[in-house]
Parts: structure tokens; sequence; C-alpha cells
């Protein structure tokens, strides 16, 4: 049944969406001026720069495969590669720039490579620049979140028979306020899967359930409203 | 003339050129004009009782007003490509010539609406801290702002002009991207308005606007609101910052979506000829290029990880703990 497939996809590719926006690690404004670790920009604006860059590869990769893994997989990856480029990047400003060594505020020790990161913090501050284990959880982030956002896509594209740009727009659309529930919950900035507030994640899940399940059920009216029935 | 596959990836470099271009004057754009993160501390400074003579732009985000300026270039430049390119058969590009600009000026003409607009009302709504607004500041950089963003614009819109046409340009118009050229203008104006938010913005966040304050630390909470004012040649205003953070903030910012663009093109055309879909577009074949497109992104994911990782052992070892008070 067509319906249920499009509502299944975009609540699945929303949920995502909303993980994938608490696990890139935000940091705001403060961040911009090295009070803070993390990407210097809000959530939803690095995550919808994320989603998008990875929609376009998904979009050219849909033009010639049916395969609803392997065009989520494009969209993964290419979100996955913009936030990489973008982390590595900033920690080459933070570093040439500025003069800071990127380490976290949130831990003691680093989880993944167990360096210390008190040590080299700046007083008064609340850590700096993207250290490696906030570069893991911005990687699986974008993974995430470009996985999501792609596979809505798909869903739109092939099931809900909108055009390509109809299914861009609509995709980013049901996106956007699954980021916007994250940016909520998390109040403006977090670093990543070590984060305290990383154990917020369950209130969001089930809000982006809820949204997402209405705009599943909006595409299938407009679906069968325009395009004359998936019904 | 069937797909000759060397344009294809001529054109491919060409965007990713473009696109270093475009994110470098769109970094500069948010310096000469004060908008997105580092503003907080232009606004915060009047609050405190730091008067000062910064453009305090700050129209929206910067992925959101780099959306709305190349969505509209795209739109009008698209609409003029559909009246214009019938007249002209067999050379559309002339038609691009003249739409591109011609819409792209008019995306700039709306950012010196919002300028002017958002840094009078900021301003204005500063009056009781006694921030004047200095009439020689707001004209003096609304020239200055609408070249940059009519850089950052004109670029854009090129990418998305080419990326639309790509198969046309390259002999096939079935490999033409399958968003219109104003999507895909809005996608890339979101794309580099996120990228110079997130990089460009340090270089001015945390060096140049605290530039009295030592180098090599995070800029501590107490210090916030506190920017440099008087600065190497008098009072400091944007014009001062926007040359500083055109060695270093732009150029990197630049680097990063020109770097973006390339890996994400580059590796889907390569996957594309391992997997044998060009040069004759073989749909058999479409599966196996997006594989190869997927596994050379991987590598490209992994590679990055791991430069990364030695960057900052080698920033930690060479820097060393923090010292001072």
């Amino acid at each position: 049944m067509e319906p249920i497939l499009i509502i299944f996809w975009v609540v699945v590719g929303g949920l995502l969406a909303s993980l994938g926006a608490h696990l890139l690690p935000v940091g705001g404004a403060p961040a911009a001026m090295g009070t803070a670790t993390g990407i210097a920009t809000g959530t939803v604006q690095i995550m919808l720069g994320a989603a998008m860059t990875g929609l376009f590869t998904a979009a050219s990769a849909a033009t010639f495969t049916d395969s609803l893994l392997l065009v989520a997989l494009s969209g993964a990856i290419g979100a996955t590669v913009m936030i990489c480029v973008v982390m590595l990047m900033a920690n080459i400003l933070y570093t040439f720039g500025c003069g800071i060594v990127p380490v976290s505020g949130r831990v003691d020790v680093d989880p993944l490579t167990k360096e210390p990161q008190a040590p080299y913090k700046t007083p008064q501050t609340d850590g700096h620049g993207v250290p490696n284990v906030v570069f893991v959880s911005g990687m699986l982030g974008g993974f995430v979140g470009g996985f999501g956002g792609a596979l809505m896509y798909f869903a739109l594209l092939n099931y809900a028979d909108f055009t390509a740009g109809t299914a861009a727009i609509g995709s980013l659309s049901i996106f956007v306020p699954n980021a916007i529930i994250a940016a909520y919950n998390i109040r403006g900035t977090i670093e990543g899967f070590h984060d305290p507030k990383f154990k917020r994640l369950p209130f969001a899940m089930v809000t982006s359930l809820v949204v997402s399940l209405l705009c599943g059920i909006m595409v299938v009216i407009a679906s069968y409203l325009t395009v004359g029935g998936t019904m | 003339m069937g797909l000759i596959v060397v344009l294809l990836f001529a054109w491919m470099l060409v965007i990713a050129f473009l696109a270093f271009l475009a994110c470098t004057f769109e970094d500069l754009e948010s310096d000469i004009g004060s908008q997105s993160n580092p503003n907080s501390q232009v606004q915060l400074a009047a609050q405190i009782g730091q008067v000062n003579r910064f453009f305090n732009k700050a129209i929206s985000g910067e992925p959101l007003s780099n959306a709305m300026y190349c969505a509209t270039a795209g739109t009008i430049a698209w609409l003029l490509l559909l009246k214009l390119e019938p007249l002209v058969p067999g050379e559309e590009w002339k038609a691009a010539v003249l739409a591109i600009p011609i819409g792209v000026a008019v995306a700039a003409a709306i950012n010196i609406i919002f300028s002017m607009t958002a840094h009078c009302g900021r301003t204005a709504a500063q009056k009781r801290f006694e921030q004047p607004i200095y009439l020689d500041v707001l004209y003096g950089h609304l020239l200055p702002i609408a070249t940059h963003a009519f850089m950052t614009t004109f670029f854009i819109t090129c990418i998305a002009y080419i990326q639309s046409n790509l198969g046309t340009l390259s002999g096939n118009p079935a490999l033409n991207h399958p968003f219109a050229l104003p999507l895909l203008g809005f996608i890339w104006g979101i794309t580099v308005g996120a990228i110079g938010s997130s990089t460009g913005d340090v270089h001015y966040g945390a060096e140049r606007e605290f530039q009295d304050r030592p180098f090599g630390e995070g800029k501590r909470v107490v210090y916030h609101g506190k920017i440099t004012r008087y600065a190497e040649c008098g009072v400091r205003t944007q014009k001062d910052i926007a040359g500083f953070c055109a060695k270093f903030g732009g150029p990197i910012t630049g680097m990063t979506f020109g770097l973006i663009i390339l890996f994400e093109n580059w590796r889907s055309l390569v996957g594309m000829q391992l997997g044998g879909y060009l040069p004759n577009l073989a749909a058999s074949a479409g599966n196996s290029s997006v594989t190869w497109a997927i596994v050379m992104g991987l590598i490209i994911v992994i590679t990055l990880a791991v430069v990364n990782y030695v960057f900052v052992r080698w920033v930690r070892k060479k820097c060393g703990p923090f010292v001072g008070v």
C-alpha cells in the first residue's frame, strides 16, 4: 500500500533528521568567539546545509538508480563529506587564525582518544574548536541526517509521484521542523553524543514521531489531490 | 554531438573553482556588514556602554539570507533565460551572459534594502544606550556590502546554471541535474551560508573583533561585548575588518566550499565513469555507478577523519597546555 509506505518512510526520515541534529556538534554564537566547542553556527542551519548537500547528490543518483538504499546512502555520504570538510577547515581556522587548541568543555578526557582536555582549555570558556570525539559525533550526525533527508526525497519522488523539485522542497520542509525540534531540545548548543544533553534525546524522538506522522499524512493527501492518487 | 566526457569533467572543475570564489566572498560579505554570530557581540557592545562604529547588519542567519539572494537571482535569471533562449537557438550562452548578471543585480539591490533597514532598525533600538546611527558608516558601507553580495550571488548563480545545464553543455541533456536553476540556487545559498557562518565567522569573531585580546586563547565570557573599537587607523569600522579577514578567513572559507563541491561532483562523475554509465548512459550501470561514488565518498570521509586526528595531535603538541591566568 503506497500511502503506508509514504508515511512510514517520512516518519523514519524525520526521526533520523532529529537524531542527526542531536549528534551534530553545534556551538552556536559562542563558538564563533571561541567560547564553546563545536561548529560555530545554529543547529538548523548546519543541519540544513549538510542535508542539502546530501540531497543534491541523492537527486542526481535517483535519476539513474531505483534502489532506495543506494539513494539514501548517497545522501548520507554527501552530508558526511560536507560536515567533515567544514569541521576540518574550522579547526584550521581556530588553530592558525586564532591560536586556539581544539578541546572539549564537557568532558575532562576525550572518550575516544583518551587525551586530557582540561589543561588545554582557556579558563572561563566552555571549550573551543572541534576535538576528535566531536569530529566523530559530527560525522555520525551528518550521515544520519543526510540518510533521513534522502530517504524522504526518494519516498516523495517515487511513491508520492512528486516531481524532482517538489520532492526536494517537500523533503526539505519536513526536515526543517524535525531539526528545529532538536534545536529546542538541546537549547541551542550541544557537543555530540558525549555531551550530557544527549540524554534528552527520547523527548525529541517522541515529538519528531508525531510531527513526521502529521507531515506524512499531509503528503499522502497532497499526492492524492494533485497527482491523482496513490490510494 | 554525443556526450564528451572530458567536457563533463572540465565543467565540473569550473564549478569547483567558482565555488571557491563564491564562499570567499560570502564570508567577506558577512564581515563587511557584520552578520551572523559575531554580530551578537556588536549588538551587546552598545548595550554595555561601548558605543561603536560597526555596521550592525544581521539580516538573519547567513544560510537563510544567502538562500534568499541566490533563489531570487536564480528565479529572475531563469525567467529571463526562458524568454531569451528561444531568440538565440544554438548559442544559449548569449542569453546566459545577459540573464545572470541582471538577476544577480536585483538580488544585490534587495540586499541593500535589507542591510539599510536592518542597520537602521537595530541601531535605532539602541537609542537608550546612546548608540548613534552614524550616517557616514551607513552610506559608506552599503556599496561594499552590495558588491560582495553581488559576487557571492553571481558565482552561486553561475554554478546553478552550469549544474542545471551540465549535460547540455557536454553534449547530452539527459545529464542535466533534475533540479531547476532557482532550486539549485536555493540549495547552494543555504550551503554557502552555513559554511561561511561556521568557518569564516570564527576569524571575525574570535580574532578581529577582539584584536586587542591575547592571541592564543578562546574569548572568555567576560570579554563578551567589549569589542575592539580603537584600532590601527583610528576608530574601527567594517572596512578594517573585511580587509583583515580577506587575508585568511575568506580564502579558508572559500576553500571549504570549493573542496565540498569538488568532492561531491568529482566522486559522482568518477563513479559514473567507473560504473560504466558514461558515455552512453547505460541504464544497467546505474547501481554500480552509485556504489562506486559511495565507496569513494567513504574513502574521502575516513581520510578527513584521520587528517583531523593527526592535526589535533600536532596542535596539542605544538601549543602545549594553556599558560597564563
